[in-house]
């Protein structure tokens, strides 16, 4: 009979269809659902599956409504459904809390996407320019609100009370040792004309000086009540202690986030042309001139890998001579790099050395002289990653590794400058480490030169930020503007193959770096350093977006979004690493100026905390040496290794795992097609059966 | 539904609230920039259903290469004419936004990318899928032999199964390891 084939072929067409259950039948539908009736409608596929049933007892909806990829009109149909699927009544009670539970959740979300500092800029910024624009302006706003957070703390238990206590309370040490250190005399004699008002403002010096901007201003103040008591010192201390270990965490936090995201996509190696191609496409670009370069960078990224990919395996095929020949030319750019870095580092040395003998000169020159250090960091941070691009494209490395070895060497230079500077300063101060030099033999420190030497360093710190920001400000009108006009207006060849400026990331992402790398250095001898460091921040993000959409044309070079964030903070780590390094040296070794401070009486700074500790009483003293003793950290430390053991055996699992599944798709796509050959093979068999049988 | 509404009701926008990742905020805008699109006397019909010219005309599909399949995969309409309904575009803006999961996300890319309809990811799809992203011009396309190089890596990556072809699955396998896609969700 007619009937009997289709109904066969109708039975391998169901079969088939619940075979593809989850993924074809949700495609068909949406075409299916337009053209179909009512009855079409598949209920088996939007009930919670068996599975699911069992593992949540007594839940509501299993699965989120939406979430699943259904026209709004069938998951209202879905919504109708799973509402009447909940009969009994604990079980309603049960899924009214959790809806109400979720329209909280809802609320609090929609809060805080409120208060999110700058999101519609940074959306601009991404759709114009790309993720690896937006991944600095999205950086520069994490070290602006961490700023911000360590500003409020530093007011919160450093800068308030010094205020409120000023007049109140008395010192905790009464001072020992010669006399002659404890003169200190900041405040200037004579007129202030205008001219030297701002002289000493750009430089910390004069009436700044002397203020609660500096470290020499806070007193050695104790406040002690009947139920209150606060130590000035301690709480300096702590405070500055404190602020590391913040920054730390929330830099780490970020980082492991970062991360989490890279671990999880495996490695973005080259050659990962699938994820470029199904995954690149930004639906948020705006306008034909960028959808234009959005095209033009996907394309210009597929030449780029395609041509690495052969060039890779023309490398493999080199003959032994040739790859000698590489190698020996990559030792000697390394070497000719490393030249260059330290003849930087010799120069910023004598130009610290040179201004610090001039240190008396008034006026414009003395600024100049001032400033020195800081013209010279710039000038070879300027000049060096320019020689090292030349450097790099002799190297021949393959293109984004040439960018990473750009960075690492930028930032390497940046970092070992910054700590040239602080080790010339440390020369001075402490009269290169030999405290019994004629000198430093009365106070410890060069007292002649430095009569606070802390805020002397802190005012080294101060003049670099400012110093920086007045550059970027400066550059952006006498470089930046006047090059995209010059562009605009002047139709020649020269003028065309400059070309307007290009935003690259990795250069002011360093800058970045740079600034809060000497913001810490500081902040210990410059409380309001973090105030003055959020309010730049901030100023130089709008500097920036307005340089970056007036005059600069988008990198036709991308920087790989992902991994930028992680690989921004762990440079900023390093940073970190460098003012930590700074801030224990200071603390611990050497000794406090006697005129000035916080610690002015004590032997070094942190000799405060043991004579505090003492004052405690006697079980919290028992407890705190129980905790620093070794009965307690070796079985801590025992336990820290157990539980790395145990995530170090999940990860391996969770890997071998994900293998094994792997390995099941292979296998079921196999099972598939056998299947489906054996039903064509079924239904093959069944027609010539009845057509044979129709014509008997 | 099915009544006149100049202005969404509160029971129809938390109804969407709920049923799409869009906040109220948005889905108000969603609302504002759709009834720009309507002439005056469809304003006052719900569930209008917009031709697909009209929606190409607003800025943020207009230079879009994908834009006339992204009409044509999210429309519900009976013939295949890629027009919109406002719950469509509902529907549009939701699998686009940041909260989406990736499994809302893949589906609609696959359909999206799928050129033929016919629920797999073939040779002439990729290649189809390729001249869009990198534009249409002769000077921006790849090279005869560029093009197969990369079709054939593509291949070796992504078909698992090895059938020539990409299906939902395995597209969903490879999304799952981009960068972008990978979502960390705090519940």
């Amino acid at each position: 009979m007619a009937s009997e084939p289709q109904r066969g072929s109708r039975e391998a067409y169901d079969y088939a269809e619940v075979r593809n259950r989850s993924d074809q039948q949700s495609l068909r539908l949406r075409r299916v659902s337009s053209r179909v009736s009512n009855h079409n409608y598949p209920e088996n596929d939007l009930r919670p599956t068996p599975a699911e049933e069992n593992e949540e007892g007594d839940s509501g909806p299993p699965r989120e409504l939406k979430t699943i990829p259904l026209p709004m009109a069938l998951k209202r149909a879905v919504r109708q459904a799973q509402e009447m699927h909940v009969p009994v009544v604990s079980r309603r009670q049960a899924w009214r809390r959790r809806k109400s539970l979720h329209k909280l959740k809802e609320k609090a979300r929609e809060c805080l996407h409120f208060f999110t500092l700058w999101r519609k800029s940074l959306q601009k910024i991404g759709g114009n320019f790309g993720g690896g624009v937006e991944s600095y302006f999205l950086f520069l706003r994490f070290l602006v609100v961490l700023n911000f957070v360590s500003s409020l703390l530093i007011a919160g238990f450093v800068l308030i009370p010094s205020i409120v206590f000023r007049s109140v309370g008395g010192s905790a040490v009464n001072g020992t040792g010669p006399d002659e250190c404890t003169v200190y005399d900041p405040n200037p004699q004579g007129l202030d004309l205008f001219y030297n008002y701002f002289l000493n403002l750009l430089s910390g010096t004069g009436f700044m000086e002397y203020s609660y901007l500096f470290y020499g201003y806070y007193n050695n103040t104790t406040v002690e009540d009947r139920n209150f008591s606060y130590n000035i010192p301690l709480a300096y201390l702590f405070t500055a202690v404190f602020y590391f270990v913040f920054c730390l965490i929330c830099i780490i936090a970020r980082m492991g986030t970062a991360a989490q995201v890279a671990v999880a996509t495996g490695g973005g190696a080259v050659g990962n042309y699938s994820v470029i191609l199904f995954t690149n496409w930004d639906y948020g670009c705006q306008g034909d001139q960028a959808t234009k370069l959005k095209q033009k960078n996907i394309l210009y990224r597929l030449q780029v890998d395609l041509e690495e990919e052969s060039r890779k395996k023309k490398t493999a095929a080199l003959t032994l001579g040739q790859k000698l020949i590489l190698y020996s030319l990559r030792v000697f750019m390394f070497l000719v790099s490393l030249g260059l870095i330290v003849a930087a580092c010799y120069g910023i040395f004598k130009a610290t050395n040179f201004s610090q003998i001039k240190s008396g000169v008034k006026g414009i020159l003395g600024l100049v002289y001032e400033y020195l250090p800081s013209i010279v960091i710039t000038i070879a941070n300027f000049l060096v990653p320019l020689l090292g691009d030349q450097i790099a494209r002799v190297e021949r490395y393959s293109p984004s590794n040439t960018v990473i070895v750009a960075l690492l060497r930028a930032v390497f230079l940046r970092l070992v400058s910054l700590a040239v500077l602080l080790f010339t300063l440390w020369r001075q101060i402490t009269c290169e480490g030999n405290i019994e030099s004629p000198n430093c033999k009365l106070c410890h420190y060069n007292y002649n030169d430095h009569p606070c030497w802390e805020t002397r360093v802190g005012q080294e710190m101060y003049k670099l930020t400012l110093f920086d920001f007045l550059v970027n400000f400066a550059l952006l009108f006498l470089a930046e503007f006047p090059r995209r006009m010059v562009v605009d207006n002047w139709s020649s060849k020269l003028a065309q193959w400059v070309g307007r400026q290009e935003f690259v990331v990795p250069a002011n992402v360093l800058g970045l770096v740079y600034g809060q790398t000497v913001v810490w250095t500081g902040a210990l001898f410059c409380p309001l350093l973090p105030l003055i460091n959020t309010i730049k921040f901030i100023l130089l993000f709008y500097f920036k977006k307005t340089t970056l959409f007036y005059n600069c044309r988008p990198a036709l070079r991308t920087f790989r979004s992902t991994y930028s964030t992680v690989v921004f903070l762990v440079v900023l780590l390093f940073g970190w690493g460098l003012a930590t390094v700074v801030m224990v040296y200071s603390l611990a070794q050497i000794s406090p100026s006697r005129g000035c401070g916080p610690f002015r009486f004590f032997p070094s700074m942190w000799s405060i905390v043991p004579t505090s500790f003492y004052r405690l009483s006697e079980t919290t003293q028992d407890f705190l040496f129980f905790i620093g003793s070794q009965s307690f950290s070796i079985p801590l430390f025992a336990l820290s290794c157990v539980v790395m053991c145990y995530f170090v055996a999940l990860a391996s699992v969770y890997g071998k795992s994900v293998a094994l599944l792997r390995a099941q798709l292979k296998l079921e796509g196999r099972d598939k097609q056998f299947l489906v050959k054996q039903i064509e093979e079924l239904s093959r068999h069944q027609i010539l059966k009845h057509t044979a049988g129709a014509y008997e | 539904m099915g009544t006149t509404a100049s202005q969404l009701g509160k029971d129809l926008l938390s109804e969407y609230q709920e049923l799409t990742f869009l906040t109220k905020q948005e889905i108000l805008l969603a609302y504002k920039r759709f009834s720009e699109l309507l002439s005056k006397d469809e304003k006052y019909v719900l569930n209008e259903r917009v031709p697909m010219d009209r929606i190409l005309t607003l800025p943020e599909l207009k230079s879009n290469p994908f834009r006339k399949r992204i009409c044509y995969v999210l429309s519900t309409s009976d013939s295949t004419n890629g027009s919109l309904t406002f719950e469509d575009f509902l529907d549009l803006l939701t699998a686009f936004s940041d909260s989406a999961t990736m499994e809302i996300k893949s589906h609609y890319a696959f359909c999206i990318f799928d050129f033929d309809d016919d629920g797999t990811l073939d040779c002439g799809d990729l290649e189809k899928l390729v001249n869009c992203l990198t534009g249409e011009t002769d000077e921006t396309k790849l090279t005869a032999e560029e093009m197969r190089q990369l079709i054939s890596n593509i291949l070796e990556e992504s078909d698992i199964d090895k059938d020539g072809t990409v299906n939902l699955s395995e597209f969903q396998h490879v999304i799952s390891r981009s960068p972008d896609f990978v979502r960390v969700h705090v519940y």
